[in-house]
């Protein structure tokens, strides 16, 4: 561990960004879904920043309940405390917490890391919600949830707006569903919010490609008819998906488990997508081409959906960092490519970008 | 864009007679494709002894260079010359060649245009070569002329004949410490040391070596080699593209990954390491000169931060694009070593540029899946051409294409260039200003509303130290191109595309070429000197009125 740590340095040497830690996380058997996805998050820098900041403001508090978020503010906090710049640490509450939360991820078992992103994403959400509507009904002394609350104020008055909450701030986004009856024309419009978008995934395909067929029109008919309610009867239709308000975060999460029906069961696709390291949504309703950056990517390692491993690549500080659970390495930004996928179906190289994390910059118009 | 037939390999009667050369196990790969001109038939396939493993030092992408050797004897030919009348000679033998005047222009850029789409610059002046050698094993007195492609598998270096439909490299050279990932061909090379062929290494190391003299040799290893940069004594980052300073008497320049490049000189000792001021500010634009003179390289272009990914010079040389990771393009006058213009990618890098024949018009591809048109005269992108499902890896303007009714007039001018994609796509496209569809223009935020010609053309030509770089447009603003052609061509990721009188050649990552032919051109892309010497009539180069 500390050969490793000392390796990391020596290779940074006096480019070691001030104030910044590079540790890796012990792995509890079959943990490294875990562990990939918090290194992701840990250098999503905003969303670290307000992890933090929540810690220090309930480090004292009257009723110490443990749940994931404060399990997870300690564990980021116990990260950036650290004396030594590199190392290990083992983040073992948090993986306590994590089982003893789901039973999904009780076991010793090989795990999805989107879904675990999506459920910790979640949970974190309806934590700090249910401490914000405690907030509100009681006591005056925790501003700060206050200054998270609904965006639009309370101007409904009894019409209890959602809330937006930090992470909400961070990684949501909201999609138009627009759905045209193909009979009378008329358009329905559903909005929808998301923390992330799932992305079906081509052979030999970009990231560009794959999100321009997220948003491209599909035309429900035959089984798939949609109900017009001004027809009042199924009807054939065009649908088709919008990003509307487009995250601060966003998180691309590439279908690689596939079902084959006549397999029977969840079949990996290794394919070669690319993802460039800088991105723009087009397909917005906002006027400006909103620019993205990549900072992170959870990689899965192996063949199958059953098994094998989840590495991540981060971005810190202009440099990139290959996390693998207690180890921590520097990569060449080059490397990144090597995680794109195979051409072929049958390949050596089974290491692939399966969660995308791209931090929208900051000098676009908003 | 493909007719109606099933999915397996349509095997027309050109390409039964030609299976041999030919493996294809990959279904729905069709062997042709069509455009408004006629079809485009397989012809053949170049490619390498794949049981073999190169990746000793890692993979690396493929690239091909196009190379035309010309008679061997300096003295007896005239398209040959000593001393410092090689360029002109060469070029005037190349216009009596091409019939035109236009064509000793287009020689005159010949292979320096960056590394590969360079090359396509190459073969314009030959057409497809002879079939003297066909498919022999380099001999000792090889004296072979006419068209060879050499190209980049891990370590290996493979020359291919085009002359035949063999499709095995008739010569491999290994490299022993880093694996050759760029190389380009200069057919006017000094007859003195006759070092025409430029490859350039992983390592940062830079050969020049003769192709005649490699193919003479049967061994594995470089023969007669000049190195440069050895064990990157100057720059031990990447090779990334090369190219031959046009008319430079033997002058190139090497850029690399760090975002450098350096330009050497021919016959200058590279065995005393140049020296360079350290570069002060990375995010600046800067030039350093040797502070020896018999040094070699004489000069260090710093571009940007991030690699340098392609270098083209313009047709008449005093121009040089540079494209890289920042995800711009820059224009620089090469003699006064000053940006001219330039502009961002939609987003991500750049990873390919051409020029036009006229030097009116740049392509650049990249990571944003679009081809780009970049205007000289406009100093703007003109153009986005959508239509790839990847990034753009491979672009070309193909010289040899004339408009299906030639509006002799001259007013409006068509382009035809094509592109290749990670997504295994050949795409062909058709492009006229005239045809262009502009969006409504909103006044850009910040910028100022309008190009006003006068302001441009005054602008052009005056000394302002450095010229400015274009914000990315934004998608609304920018005119969109739709492809002609779409084909998929391999199953692998392609590389790169070389535009020739004959055929267009596509190159996958893999290191595999596939030849194909153009409409209307005869069954063989092998000719013999008077199928040469007739088809030179046709105008090489319709599109550069």
């Amino acid at each position: 561990m500390g050969a490793a740590g000392s390796k990391l340095e020596k290779a940074l040497g006096d480019h070691f960004p001030e104030g910044e830690r590079y540790f890796g996380l012990e792995n509890f058997g079959n943990t490294c879904y875990c562990n990939s996805v918090l290194q992701a998050l840990y250098f999503c820098v905003p969303f670290r920043e307000k992890l933090l900041e929540y810690y220090e403001k309930n480090k004292n508090p009257a009723d110490p309940e443990e749940n994931l978020l404060t399990c997870l503010a300690d564990l980021f906090t116990q990260i950036s405390s650290q004396k030594k710049k590199t190392g290990v640490i083992a983040p073992k509450r948090f993986v306590q917490r994590v089982r003893k939360e789901n039973e999904l991820f009780r076991g010793y078992m090989h795990q999805d890391a989107h879904e675990f992103l999506n459920f910790l994403l979640n949970e974190l959400v309806d934590i700090l919600e249910k401490e914000c509507s405690a907030a509100k009904d009681g006591s005056e002394n925790s501003s700060e949830k206050v200054a998270n609350g609904p965006r639009n104020g309370l101007a409904n008055g009894v019409q209890k707006e959602p809330l937006v909450t930090w992470v909400h701030k961070n990684f949501q986004g909201i999609l138009t569903n627009e759905t045209k009856c193909l009979r009378c024309e008329t358009v329905t419009a559903r909005d929808e919010t998301f923390l992330d978008l799932s992305l079906d995934i081509e052979q030999n395909s970009s990231i560009t490609s794959c999100l321009k067929n997220f948003s491209s029109t599909e035309t429900l008919n035959a089984e798939d008819k949609f109900f017009c309610d001004k027809c009042c009867s199924l009807q054939e239709a065009q649908k088709r998906m919008k990003i509307k308000k487009p995250p601060h975060i966003l998180v691309i999460h590439l279908k690689r488990f596939k079902y084959i029906e006549n397999l029977g069961r969840y079949k990996k696709l290794s394919y070669r997508v690319v993802f460039p390291l800088e991105l723009k949504l087009t397909n917005t309703m906002e006027d400006a081409d909103s620019e993205y950056s990549l900072f992170a990517v959870v990689v899965h390692v192996g063949t199958g959906p059953n098994h094998g491993h989840y590495v991540s690549l981060v971005k810190s500080h202009n440099h990139w960092l290959f996390f693998d659970d207690e180890n921590v390495d520097m990569i060449d930004e080059a490397a990144v490519q090597t995680f794109f996928g195979s051409a072929q179906e049958y390949s050596s190289n089974s290491e692939h970008g399966y969660i995308l994390f791209y931090e929208r910059l900051s000098n676009e118009t908003s | 864009m493909n007719n109606s037939s099933t999915n397996a390999s349509t095997t027309s009667t050109t390409s039964t007679t030609i299976n041999g050369g030919i493996s294809t196990p990959n279904t729905g790969l069709k062997n042709y494709f069509k455009t408004p001109e006629g079809r485009y038939n397989l012809h053949s396939e170049k490619s390498h002894p794949s049981t073999l493993l190169h990746f000793s030092h890692g993979k690396s992408v493929s690239q091909v260079t196009l190379a035309n050797l010309k008679e061997k004897s300096a003295s007896t030919t005239p398209t040959s010359s000593s001393g410092y009348s090689a360029t002109s000679s060469v070029r005037s033998a190349a216009a009596k060649l091409l019939g035109t005047s236009n064509g000793g222009r287009a020689l005159s850029f010949v292979g320096v245009n960056g590394a590969n789409k360079v090359v396509a610059a190459t073969t314009k002046t030959a057409s497809i070569g002879n079939s003297s050698n066909g498919g022999s094993l380099p001999m000792a007195n090889f004296d072979g002329k006419g068209l060879y492609i050499i190209f980049n598998v891990g370590d290996t270096l493979y020359i291919g004949d085009l002359n035949t439909q063999e499709k095995d490299p008739i010569k491999s050279i290994n490299f022993a410490n880093s694996n050759p990932v760029c190389h380009t061909f200069n057919p006017e090379a000094n007859a003195k040391d006759g070092h025409d062929l430029l490859i350039g290494l992983n390592s940062g190391e830079v050969y020049t070596v003769s192709l005649r003299q490699q193919l003479q040799d049967i061994g594995k290893k470089l023969i007669g080699a000049q190195v440069y940069n050895k064990d990157g004594s100057i720059n031990n980052s990447r090779c990334t593209s090369l190219a031959w300073v046009p008319q430079g008497n033997g002058a190139f320049v090497v850029a690399h990954a760090d975002g450098n490049f350096y330009v050497y000189e021919k016959g200058k000792d590279a065995t005393i390491d140049s020296s360079f001021s350290l570069i002060k500010d990375p995010t600046h634009f800067s030039v350093a000169h040797a502070k020896s003179n018999k040094s070699n390289p004489v000069a260090r272009w710093h571009i940007c931060q991030g690699s340098i990914n392609r270098i083209a010079f313009s047709p008449d040389g005093t121009h040089l694009a540079v494209v890289g990771r920042d995800g711009f393009l820059r224009v620089y006058d090469y003699q006064k070593e000053q940006l001219l213009c330039g502009g961002k990618s939609y987003y991500g890098a750049i990873l390919c540029c051409a020029w036009s024949m006229d030097g009116k018009y740049i392509l650049t591809g990249g990571e944003d899946d679009l081809v780009q048109v970049w205007s000289m005269e406009d100093r703007k992108v003109i153009a986005w051409g959508e239509g790839h499902n990847s990034w753009v890896s491979g672009v070309a303007f193909d010289p040899y294409w004339s408009p299906p009714s030639s509006d002799s007039t001259g007013e409006n001018v068509m382009y035809r260039f094509g592109s290749v994609g990670q997504d295994t796509q050949l795409l062909l496209w058709d492009f006229s200003m005239d045809e262009l569809v502009v969006p409504l223009r909103r006044c850009p935020p910040g910028g100022s509303p309008t190009y006003s010609a006068g302001s441009q053309s005054s602008q052009w030509d005056s000394a302002v130290p450095s010229g400015t770089l274009q914000p990315a447009p934004c998608m609304r603003d920018v005119p969109k191109l739709s492809p002609l052609v779409a084909h998929r061509v391999y199953s692998e990721p392609l590389s790169d595309l070389i535009f020739t009188q004959h055929t267009i050649l596509t190159a996958c990552r893999e290191g595999h070429v596939k030849v194909w032919m153009r409409p209307g051109s005869s069954e063989s892309i092998s000719t013999d000197s008077e199928t040469l010497s007739s088809s030179t009539e046709k105008t090489p180069i319709p599109n550069c009125k």
